[in-house]
């Protein structure tokens, strides 16, 4: 898809990226190594009407905030699941419970929440792009995309067969788009799920949810690693879950550039990439991993997380659409007499179709399947970027 | 470590009693929310509209203090009722009144009697004689629409530039024709404002040899004026200087209008001539072959590794709020020079971002 970002850049500037990034290692403008990120400045909690938000800044101004609201809903029942609702009498372990469950074989106690891509929505608002604008309906189906993939995230909106949570997410770049805004979104998503707190519900079984007035007992969506058995053991709905410490997903803007692959491009550098992937991860810490989803599970790296890969999206690079530079052997305004005699019309002509250092010629041709192996494995590698990622999105201090 | 995430920086109150949001308060105003009968949201960054002028009266009796000096007055503001002030830039008088009211967002400066106030952002005003960098967007039938970051786009007329063939002449059709081969859309230009128009656009002309397509190096578009950060007029916006490490020679360009160019020094044989003393006239007639390549040359690695470093010694000048000058460039390139050698990477690190520029900032104004 379209990055939709029109880059105006001269040749010159374009084939001078195209030499440094192409070294190895490569130089990159802002001289960042090619794994390292923009520094960001993030906090969470900044709007005390969601159940959970975050803020995001990179250092050259762009910056975005994500409002997470819930609101509970009656589920659209349908005919055939009565039978089931009967036989649930008792509380919450649910052993007679083997319906037509794919998940059956992941836990333990059997999980009977299901979820539906409806229950969450999500929109993205972009400072002078239209709402229904191909870039941002592009960007939010990309986010929401990573979301729901694997269909785990809207079982945690679960609360019984007749409720469940619909969550509103609301993604604003407030400043305008200096750089391909997918990652920044991304991470400010996360950040505000990882906050997102919803009510603890005080409710047994299949009746109309009734909840906890106190916010601060209010647990996680995402319950934290350290605290996640404390606020289990209270809450109904997460003791139906084994005890993970599932993150949201992030998506990652990789770009592979020859044989350099480039984290986190800026908007100069996505202008001469040669594919650009939009790489959605997720992480778990589940021990009981790779007995799912087989061969997207990544052996967990040292601290038990194991990264599953969710979604791969390629970006439209707009290196594609810049215009080619001219050589000095085809240019008219080039040398004192700038009158082409045959000589030159001939040198022009192997200009035309052979490569000339020092001069931009646009990417030709497809992204070579070497290349997008080689993104893929390098983003899902083990201690590797995402880890450091979310070691360090875990880090924030959650308001 | 390929992340950084800071905590955000606690900004300087502008009234005293903005109060500051803490996460328990955020918890604690939900929580209130909830058995509040409106369930509305508390309006937490609301800042309480309390009368600033009697700040402003007692400012009116004795010379601006210093502290107000610094502060941030808004359009429509007041800053004084004393007839004894001048107005200068940012501000205007009323007819019929005497109050100095502001006519932009930023911070007051005082020269003498003259009140002034310096715009937190604004775009570059051009003045006959500046020096500038700008971009080509738009190619028209007798002239290129150059963006400089102003609030207009600036014209550069056909008849502006030096036309190819070797002597000075007059601009013939072939060349309105082949007016792309000189200039296509994108191409970086560096040029002199000549004229200004009674709305403010400029006129741009690339007629000396200093002038003309840029190719060799990168771009990086700052905020000029200011902010206190950006690029200040100088005596000297374009030089050459020597890089470390090996890179050679390193031509830098600040344009007036905050768009910089940074590229490998490149010797043309016209700049040969001069040294051995050649005319001007004769110069300009000698016009160089490769004013309008768009190709470039070898650049070798540590030239590059240099460039990205005076690249981002510039970025952090800005980030960090200090100006973009001659001084300043060349001081915090050595500075980050010395910054390389004792970082743990060695002087291949030239990672100016985050941290490393306010360090960087903090060298240079402590020095």
């Amino acid at each position: 898809m379209a990055s939709s970002q029109h880059v105006l850049l001269s040749p010159a500037e374009l084939a001078y990226l195209h030499a440094s990034l192409s070294l190895t290692p490569p130089i990159r403008p802002d001289g960042r190594s090619p794994t390292q990120f923009r520094p960001l400045v993030a906090e969470t909690g900044i709007l005390p009407g969601t159940n959970g938000s975050a803020r995001i800044c990179f250092a050259d101004g762009t910056e975005a905030i994500v409002g997470v609201k819930a609101e509970v809903e009656r589920t659209a029942q349908r005919p055939g699941e009565e039978t089931v609702f009967l036989e649930e009498g008792g509380g919450g372990d649910g052993d007679g419970d083997d319906d037509d469950d794919e998940e059956g074989e992941t836990g333990a106690q059997g999980d009977r929440r299901k979820g539906e891509a409806s229950w969450v929505e999500m929109t993205v608002e972009i400072p002078g792009l239209r709402d229904d604008d191909s870039g941002t309906a592009f960007l939010s189906a990309m986010l929401s995309e990573a979301l729901l993939a694997d269909g785990e995230f809207v079982k945690r909106l679960w609360i019984n067969r007749r409720f469940h949570w619909k969550l509103y997410l609301d993604i604003i770049l407030i400043s305008p788009p200096l750089s391909y805004p997918l990652p920044l979104l991304s991470l400010t998503t996360h950040l505000a799920l990882l906050s997102t707190r919803l009510p603890r519900l005080k409710s047994e079984g299949d009746e109309d949810p009734f909840f906890d007035d106190d916010w601060a007992a209010a647990p996680y969506l995402f319950p934290r690693s350290s605290s996640s058995s404390a606020t289990a053991a209270t809450n109904t709905t997460a003791t139906k879950q084994p005890a993970t410490a599932t993150r949201p997903p992030i998506t990652l803007l990789v770009m592979a550039f020859g044989n350099n692959i480039i984290f986190d491009p800026s908007k100069e550098e996505l202008a001469v990439a040669d594919v650009a992937l939009a790489v959605s991860v997720t992480s778990s810490n589940s021990s009981s991993n790779s007995s799912g989803d087989g061969e997207n599970d990544e052996a967990a790296s040292a601290g038990g997380r194991s990264l599953r890969l969710l979604s791969i999206r390629t970006i439209d690079p707009p290196s594609r659409l810049t215009p080619p530079g001219v050589p000095n052997a085809a240019n008219a305004a080039y040398g004192a007499a700038a009158a082409l005699g045959t000589q030159k019309m001939l040198e022009a002509r192997t200009a035309e179709t052979e490569a000339v250092e020092g001069v931009w010629r646009a990417p030709r041709g497809g992204a070579k399947r070497m290349v997008l192996g080689a993104l893929v494995q390098k983003t899902l590698e083990r201690g590797g970027v995402v880890d450091e990622v979310l070691d360090a999105l875990e880090g924030v201090d959650l308001g | 470590m390929p992340i950084t995430i800071l905590p955000p920086r606690s900004s300087r109150p502008i009234n005293s009693n903005n109060n500051s949001r803490l996460p328990q308060e955020d918890a604690s105003s939900s929580e209130e929310s909830d058995s509040d009968s409106g369930g509305g949201v508390d309006l937490d960054g609301d800042v309480p509209m309390r009368p600033r002028q009697q700040v402003r009266t007692t400012f009116q009796a004795r010379p601006p203090p210093r502290d107000l000096a610094s502060a941030v007055v808004t359009p429509g503001e007041v800053i004084t009722d004393d007839p004894q002030w001048m107005r200068g830039h940012g501000t205007y008088v009323a007819p019929q009144t005497t109050a100095i009211v502001s006519s932009v967002a930023g911070t007051v400066t005082r020269t003498n009697k003259l009140l002034s106030v310096r715009p937190l952002r604004a775009r570059y005003t051009p003045e006959v004689g500046d020096l500038v960098v700008g971009r080509v967007v738009e190619v028209q039938a007798r002239r290129w629409r150059v963006d400089v970051g102003s609030t207009q786009l600036a014209a550069l007329p056909l008849s502006a530039i030096n036309l190819p063939g070797g002597i000075l002449r007059k601009r013939t059709e072939t060349d309105e024709l082949q007016i792309r081969t000189f200039f296509a859309e994108g191409d970086l230009v560096v040029a002199e404002v000549q004229q200004l128009f009674g709305d403010g656009g400029a006129v741009l002309h690339t007629r000396s040899l200093k002038y003309g397509k840029l190719r060799n190096g990168v771009f990086v578009a700052v905020s000029g004026m200011g902010g206190g950060g950006g690029v200040v007029r100088s005596r000297r916006q374009v030089w050459t200087m020597d890089a470390a490490n090996g890179g050679g020679q390193v031509d830098v360009v600040l344009g007036v209008n905050g768009y910089v160019w940074i590229s490998k020094h490149v010797e043309t044989p016209e700049a040969e001539a001069t040294a051995a003393g050649g005319s001007i006239t004769n110069m300009e007639e000698s016009l160089s072959a490769t004013v309008y390549s768009s190709q470039n040359d070898r650049i070798e690695v540590e030239t590059m590794r240099e460039i990205a470093r005076l690249r981002g010694v510039v970025m952090a000048l800005v980030e960090n709020g200090l100006r973009v000058d001659e001084e300043m460039v060349i001081k915090g390139y050595h500075e980050a020079v010395e910054m390389a050698m004792v970082s743990p990477e060695g002087p291949d690190d030239i990672y100016l971002g985050g941290e490393k520029g306010q360090q960087l900032a903090a060298a240079l104004t402590g020095a």
